[in-house]
């Protein structure tokens, strides 16, 4: 296995770890300077990082994710997390009414958004929507079988899931060390400081072009963002997000560019806000009804 | 309303998560409430001016850089404030700026009026909010009432970041209205005090004398414009700086009704009490410059202002605060203030009756030449419940100077005493 | 012409400095210390109001942190 590379930084108090993964540059915050634990968190981080990607990343033939997907409607075995991931996946599809499915990935073989004009025929979109349906996929504690020519997709709750469980495993390795799991803006803090003081954290923006970043603070919790403002298609003037209703295999219409949600955990705050862009031009009444902090970004706004 | 509709799944989610991830924290709330700061001041000057005000400032953020800052200032003051006349060999007699009554100087005393009293409320009321990236804008209204005076402002700033929000450039505008509407009205320009040593038959009479002395007419409104340009920059992780450049024009009554210059004769001897007159414009120009640096174990606060304006008055003042950490959550934090300015070009300390009375007159020791230091300790502390408590004491001295005298009435007596003054605050932020 | 070569030297001197500007400054997660409510530059806010109002009464120059504004009759 691959234990990945780093960047090491000492930044004030405490520490910062670089690394790419997941396409996106990924960073750990310890508020520490002591080089034994930040050795210790950060292999611990890459590890685990890089473990999940090998696992369950869509791009690769050698995994977890491609023997599921290729299993021409034959059953495979899974480890507990997998299963627990179907189970969190699961429970996403039944609370949002069957909006959020893993099942969907498969409309991007019609879908292409690259701002191009490209809108593929309705025949396109029927023929693939058999196949689509998170209901028809059965699973157990140790076993997944899915129907002929269906495929899923972790790409939806992966990352989200990476930072959580760094953060779980820093706040178990070092539980009086307040940890910043940043990777790609989907952000958990493992605990808060002593001094209860906010972290400052810059985050790309995903909805401007430039570098520009913004500068949030937070002390305690979680924070995911769900959205990009750089994949869309642009036909007859109106704009079609690259979130899709797998209902129907067209894009959601009116959707905000992006939402940011506060939560306890990482895997939490993104899947309220996936769930919340599903809702299209109703996410913000969505994400009212939640009671939880949020941060819309809509497409008519200026950046 | 489709509210209703919505199903709550934030906590099943939660739920889900925990037994996926384990563990799991709350989060803690993120948004804070209205931050509110108050203090209460205590202010005294030996034998003159005690006051006290109350301040309660109230900020809170709308999230997203939509902030709004509002503050109530409520003052009371009185006591005795020098009214420019010269101290005499003997006891004085003068009249109150009212008219109504009399107040007596004891010999080789400054004047006092003993009559000072007013009562002051202030509102002021900011908005803040960001236009586009990077760019701020703020806008705010203040409105003072005192008996005799009102004023109400509007300002409005741009702030534009750069540099990763490490430089900022900022330029502000602000337009102050001021009505002046003093007890007793406002003095004819130059004209002498009536003072009734029992020169008058009637009362009428008194009153006929008095009134010729006071303006039915004329300018009674100040008006206020400020411009300033501000850079901000971000030195380093410890050090953070502000350069402000800025104008000021002042046009309307400026003016102190209260201000008399003592006319003497060539021994010295009080001959009249003539109402000062001051020019109806004054441009300022100012420079600001203040650095904060954090070190290990405190805080180091340093300003430098130099001001200039068209009646003569050059300012430096060097402030100085040191926030030390207690360890803990309490701080101790010393303040050093040196301030120093050139008299006013029509500043006189007395005016001799055989010349010819100037345009402009002014013998109030606040345009005159002086420095002046304030030596100040503050103690803070962190209470359990997060909210912040702390003291303050700061002692203020004065130095006046200008030209001796060598006429023979005014041999040793103190034309330009010093002002002392002690304050003390309590504040209270939660 | 005085003019003239007064802004250009003027141009001359400040156009390094703003370019060196860019030079200094920190990244968003060194702003620990810069975050501090006691590092604004305003933090004192309270005290400054009530500092100003005194030495506005008492001395012949005003303002300079912020608007001079109105608001007092006692200069």
């Amino acid at each position: 296995m691959m234990t990945g590379t780093f960047t090491l930084h000492s930044q004030g108090q405490g520490t910062s770890i670089k690394f790419n993964a997941m396409a996106s540059p990924c960073e750990l915050l310890i508020d520490t300077k002591d080089p034994s634990l930040v050795q210790q968190l950060a292999t611990l981080a890459t590890n685990q990082v890089r473990r999940i990607e090998n696992t369950y990343s869509r791009y690769r033939d050698d995994n977890l994710c491609h023997r599921i997907n290729t299993s021409q409607g034959h059953p495979v075995t899974i480890d507990n997390e997998c299963f627990q991931l179907l189970c969190y996946a699961d429970q996403c599809f039944q609370l949002s009414d069957g909006m959020f499915d893993i099942s969907s990935g498969i409309l991007r073989r019609a879908w292409r958004f690259d701002g191009s004009d490209k809108i593929p025929s309705q025949t396109d979109i029927d023929t693939l929507l058999p196949y689509i349906g998170w209901q028809k996929v059965e699973f157990g504690e140790s076993f997944i079988k899915l129907p002929l020519g269906m495929e899923i997709d972790f790409g939806g709750i992966g990352k989200e899931f990476a930072v959580s469980l760094v953060a779980q495993k820093c706040r178990e390795s070092a539980p009086e060390t307040s940890v910043v799991v940043n990777f790609g803006g989907d952000i958990e803090i493992s605990r808060p400081k002593h001094d209860l003081s906010p972290w400052m954290i810059g985050i790309e923006k995903p909805d401007s072009e430039n570098e520009a970043e913004q500068l949030i603070k937070i002390a305690a919790g979680a924070l995911a963002t769900s959205g990009d403002a750089r994949r869309f298609l642009l036909y007859k003037g109106v704009r079609y997000s690259h979130v899709l209703n797998p209902k129907t295999g067209w894009p959601i219409i009116d959707a905000p560019r992006s939402v940011t949600v506060a939560a306890s955990q990482c895997i939490q705050a993104g899947s309220l806000a996936t769930i919340a862009l599903l809702h299209g031009n109703r996410a913000e009444e969505f994400l009212k009804a939640q009671n939880v902090p949020y941060w819309c970004s809509h497409a008519n706004s200026i950046n | 309303m489709q509210l209703g509709k919505h199903k709550k799944i934030s906590h099943l989610l939660s739920a889900a998560a925990c037994t996926l991830v384990g563990g799991g924290v709350q989060a803690e709330e993120m948004l804070k409430d209205w931050d509110i700061d108050t203090a209460v001041l205590i202010y005294n000057e030996t034998d003159r001016v005690s006051a006290m005000e109350g301040v309660v400032q109230a900020t809170k953020d709308f999230g997203e850089g939509h902030i709004f800052s509002g503050k109530l200032v409520v003052d009371s003051l009185s006591g005795a404030s020098a009214n420019g006349a010269l101290p005499q060999p003997e006891a004085q007699t003068m009249s109150r700026p009212s008219g109504k009554g009399q107040f007596e100087t004891a010999a080789a005393e400054t004047p006092l009026d003993d009559t000072f009293k007013d009562t002051r409320v202030q509102i002021n009321g900011q908005w803040t909010q960001p236009l586009m990236t990077d760019l701020r804008a703020s806008g705010g209204l203040h409105l003072s009432k005192e008996f005799d005076y009102q004023s109400i402002a509007i300002n409005g700033s741009l702030a534009k970041d750069f540099n990763r929000k490490n430089t900022t450039l900022s330029v502000g505008f602000s337009q102050a209205f001021d009505q002046i509407s003093p007890h007793g009205g406002r003095p004819v320009a130059l004209s002498d005090m009536v003072i009734d040593s029992g020169q008058f038959a009637t009362d009428q009479d008194y009153w006929d004398a008095f009134d010729a002395t006071r303006q039915t007419a004329g300018e009674d409104t100040k008006n206020t414009t400020d411009l300033v340009l501000g850079l901000t920059q971000i030195i380093n992780r410890r050090w953070i700086t502000q350069f402000n450049v800025g104008i000021s024009d002042v046009s309307g009554y400026m003016t102190d009704p209260f201000k008399v210059v003592t006319q003497v004769d060539d021994q010295g001897n009080a001959v009249a009490q003539t109402y000062e007159n001051r020019p109806d414009s004054r441009s300022k120009a100012f420079f600001f410059a203040q650095s904060k640096v954090h070190l290990d174990k405190n805080i180091l606060d340093l300003s430098y202002r130099y001001s200039q304006d068209d009646w003569g008055i050059d300012s430096h003042t060097l402030e100085l605060r040191d926030r030390f950490s207690l360890g803990g959550k309490s701080y101790l934090q010393p303040h050093l203030r040196y301030y120093q300015q050139t008299a006013a070009d029509f500043y006189q300390r007395y005016q001799l009756s055989s010349t010819a009375l100037p345009d402009y007159m002014s013998a109030d020791y606040r345009i005159g030449e002086m420095s002046a230091y304030t030596m100040g300790l503050k103690y803070g502390r962190e209470l359990e419940n997060g909210h912040e408590f702390s003291l303050r004491f700061e002692y203020y001295q004065q130095s006046s100077s200008g030209p001796s005298s060598d006429l023979p009435a005014l041999n040793g007596l103190e034309l330009y005493p010093e002002v002392k003054a002690a304050f003390l605050q309590l504040g209270y932020s939660f | 012409m005085i003019y003239l070569r007064t802004a250009s030297l003027t141009a001359a001197l400040l156009i390094p400095l703003l370019a060196g500007c860019s030079h200094l400054g920190v990244s968003p997660w060194e702003r620990d210390l810069l975050a501090k409510s006691e590092m604004n530059l305003d933090a004192e806010g309270v005290d400054l109001t009530l500092d100003d109002h005194v030495y506005f009464s008492k001395e012949g120059t005003s303002g300079g942190r912020a608007f001079a504004g109105g608001g007092c009759g006692c200069n």
